[in-house]
């Protein structure tokens, strides 16, 4: 059975954190390509971290990809230029 | 404040987002793994810090609004006393755990509504925690940025 627990607030907390992103504000370039590698060292990191915490669903750390999405998601959405 | 290597200023951003990645997991494992509310909004807090100073007060990519800090500490402190009073109101203590209702005294609809929806039952400790955590992380970001606030006020007089 999925757990929904970490998956939803993982979510809300990226959502959180996310919209705080502002990336017209700094010298350094961050382009979609730069956001693609992130996503998938983020999932390299979730899969080593393994079933965390305990939770037998999946073979990866639901919370951390949730968080992950969800930050990635804030920031496309809620995320406003300075 | 900032430093100048294009390579920090490059690797800073992805660390960070994946050290509040894992802040966040800290946090929403808390109720039976170590770690808990305060770790995990300690990592939160050190990834946005690792961002400010690399990039400095002002240029951060990661920098918290003065309303959002102070909504998220509002909340963060609110969500604890209200889900304390919750328990007092129902349970009969300050901080009953009604979601797990040890004590069979919380009538089941207010039960299910505020219990946490994993295979534990672990009732309301994970709201407290994802409480905790939101506090420490505006909290000790907001202490870093008031001192590189203060920094660059300083070297701006001088």
């Amino acid at each position: 059975m999925l757990s929904l627990g970490p998956i939803i607030f993982g979510l809300i907390l990226g959502l959180v954190i996310g919209s705080q992103i502002k990336l017209n504000v700094s010298d350094t370039r961050f382009t979609l390509a730069a956001f693609i590698i992130i996503l998938i060292a983020g999932i390299i990191v979730a899969w080593q971290s393994g079933n965390f915490p305990f939770y037998t669903d999946l073979p990866v750390s639901t919370a951390f990809l949730s968080a992950l999405i969800g930050i990635f998601v804030g920031k496309l959405i809620f995320a406003r230029s300075k | 404040m900032s430093q100048g290597s294009v390579i920090l200023k490059l690797i800073s951003l992805p660390i960070s987002i994946i050290l509040i990645c894992l802040g966040i997991m800290t946090i929403l494992g808390g109720h039976i793994t170590p770690g808990g509310g305060f770790q995990g909004g300690a990592m939160i807090a050190s990834g946005i810090i690792l961002s400010i100073l690399v990039y400095g007060i002002g240029n951060s990519p990661l920098e918290l609004s003065h309303t959002y800090i102070e909504v998220l500490e509002s909340v963060g402190a609110l969500g604890f006393v209200i889900f304390g009073l919750i328990g007092l109101f129902v349970g009969g203590f300050f901080l009953y755990n009604v979601g797990a209702d040890l004590l069979n005294v919380v009538p089941q609809s207010i039960q299910n509504v505020l219990h946490y929806p994993d295979v534990t039952n672990a009732g309301i400790i994970p709201y407290l925690n994802i409480f905790v955590g939101l506090k420490v992380f505006v909290g000790l970001t907001s202490i870093v940025i008031a001192f590189a606030g203060f920094k660059k006020l300083t070297e701006e007089g001088e």
